[in-house]
């Protein structure tokens, strides 16, 4: 692999990881303040 | 119950601003004369490891201060930081290992920064499954932060016998890592930025975890409170007589 | 009940060991299941006599850690819930409880270390050296493990998962005892001084008795 490749698979893994863990919290905190919504 | 209306937007503003800022400059800055553009896994690396620290850190803080205190908040903060340490050390990790490959053609080494750090994670994986195991936040909390406190006090000698442990058994030359000396201000000042970027991002992924830690204590509590069948929609009661 | 401190250790000590004479969970379980990991592992990596001599020691602790661990989190030093409330409500220090249960689960640990180091010498032809400072290090890390494994136990204790939990949490934290472990032993094969490795592992000591005295009450009232 290339120099670029690498930097490319390596900010590939960090950004992309980063966007899925914020993604989880805020699909956590939608579906338990739905949740809360609901049983009020 | 009241629920909590205001939903706040700026802390994802905040991590997109940073995330921006700190890619352009990693991306501009100039190559390295020894790693060539491999320097750059280093302004992702390096804050990803610092923040690491941070956070373990404020779990210690927020343990420690719940067992002084009894007050959940400073649990939240605790739990909080443990989830977003466990992932930045994972992260780094991993990092760490591309950084390894490409460098020195091995994924992995037995550098003593590198197995401290893989201890930690496996210290915090177990006190966030420690969490897992019970849903009432008071008996959750006093069992976490005492965990918390101890994990992070044995941290420091974990590394002294890592560390130690490392001095006496050098590891061959050819897997030694060349630390890329920073010639050009602007490589300092990637790294820089690099690191407080990273600590916004912190921050702001402190805000939204807390928010989410007091939700679902609310929704437990909601859950608690409410006249429910004893065992849910789960178990439904045989009918006698009744067709297949 | 509101007899002195020590006086109330030795009663959980002498509960817990007549609780595993009468169970045998670490003499018939623990026990058999170390030496077989033992015996399993030429068979996995080769058995080439000075191999296995090489490695014996470093194989016999991680052993020792993994399986000791085991002990901790056995029946015998762990209080179900009514035991808890009992225990609570005739009075027992909580810190007294914990150093009882420490004290008992080392007891396991050494009867635990000296069989299976027995098995160990037998099949890895294990050389022993300075017999005075081995029995140190061995007594040191039954001691060690066994505050680990008994604060860990008891943050977990009565939680479904606590089983497969303790060793999880313990590993990690035991890693300055391993490597205090097989330090010493290296050091006394190549004549360095390894009176500083045995001095970490006691530090590691006092820290998690200091944790585990200070914050019995509150892991009891929880």
């Amino acid at each position: 692999m290339t120099e670029w490749g690498w930097v490319a698979f390596a900010y590939g893994v960090a950004y992309g990881s980063f966007f899925l863990y914020a993604g989880s919290i805020a699909l956590r905190i939608n579906r338990a303040r739905q949740s809360i919504e609901r049983s009020e | 119950m009241k629920v909590q209306t205001r939903i706040r937007w700026w802390p994802w503003a905040a991590v997109a601003l940073s995330l921006v800022v700190a890619f352009t400059l990693s991306m501009i800055s100039p190559r390295d004369d020894v790693q060539g553009e491999l320097v750059r896994i280093m302004y992702i690396h390096v804050p990803a490891a610092w923040l690491a620290y941070v956070a373990f850190f404020m779990t210690f803080v927020g343990s420690l201060t719940y067992l002084l205190t009894k007050n959940l908040r400073w649990d939240r903060i605790a739990a909080a930081s443990a989830e977003i340490g466990v992932f930045f050390t994972g992260l780094t990790l991993v990092l760490g290992m591309i950084w390894g490959k490409s460098t020195w053609g091995v994924w992995w080494t037995w550098d003593a920064r590198l197995t401290l750090t893989a201890i930690m994670f496996f210290v915090y994986l177990g006190y966030l499954a420690l969490r897992r195991t019970t849903d009432d936040p008071v008996a959750r909390a006093s069992r976490a932060s005492v965990l918390g406190v101890l994990g992070a006090v044995q941290i420091p000698i974990v590394h002294f016998s890592v560390v130690w442990w490392r001095t006496l058994h050098q590891p061959p030359s050819i897997v030694r890592p060349d630390s890329p000396a920073i010639q050009e201000p602007l490589m300092l000042i990637t790294l820089i930025v690099g690191v407080v970027a990273f600590t916004i991002i912190y921050i702001s992924l402190m805000i939204k975890r807390i928010e989410l830690t007091h939700l679902e204590d609310q929704l437990t509590e909601i859950e608690h409170s409410t006249d429910q069948p004893v065992a849910g929609e789960a178990v439904v009661v045989p009918e006698l007589g009744a067709r297949p | 009940m509101t007899t002195g401190f020590w006086h109330q250790v030795r009663a959980v000590v002498h509960r817990d060991l007549l609780r595993e004479r009468r169970r045998g969970d670490v003499l018939w379980v623990t026990i058999p299941f170390g030496a077989l990991a033992l015996l399993l592992v030429p068979l996995a990596i080769g058995t080439d006599a000075s191999l296995l001599r090489e490695i014996g020691a470093g194989m016999y602790w991680v052993i020792v850690m993994l399986f000791g661990v085991l002990v901790a989190v056995g029946k015998a030093s762990r209080e179900t819930l009514p035991q808890q409330d009992a225990s609570s409500l005739l009075g027992l220090d909580p810190a007294a409880g914990f150093v009882g249960r420490t004290v008992s689960s080392a007891i396991l640990l050494l009867a635990f270390e000296s069989i299976v180091g027995v098995v160990a010498v037998g099949l890895y032809n294990i050389e022993i050296l300075a017999p005075i400072w081995l029995a140190v290090t061995i007594l040191v890390v039954a001691v060690g493990l066994a505050l680990l494994g008994t604060l860990t136990a008891s943050i977990v204790n009565s939680t479904t998962a606590g089983t497969a939990l303790v060793p999880l949490l313990v590993a990690p934290l035991s890693v300055p005892l391993l490597l205090g472990a097989t330090q010493s032993y290296d050091g006394l094969r190549y004549g360095h001084a390894i009176v500083s490795w045995v001095s970490m592992m006691v530090a590691v000591v006092i820290v998690v008795a200091m944790i585990g005295v200070l914050t019995a009450r509150p892991l009891q009232e929880s």
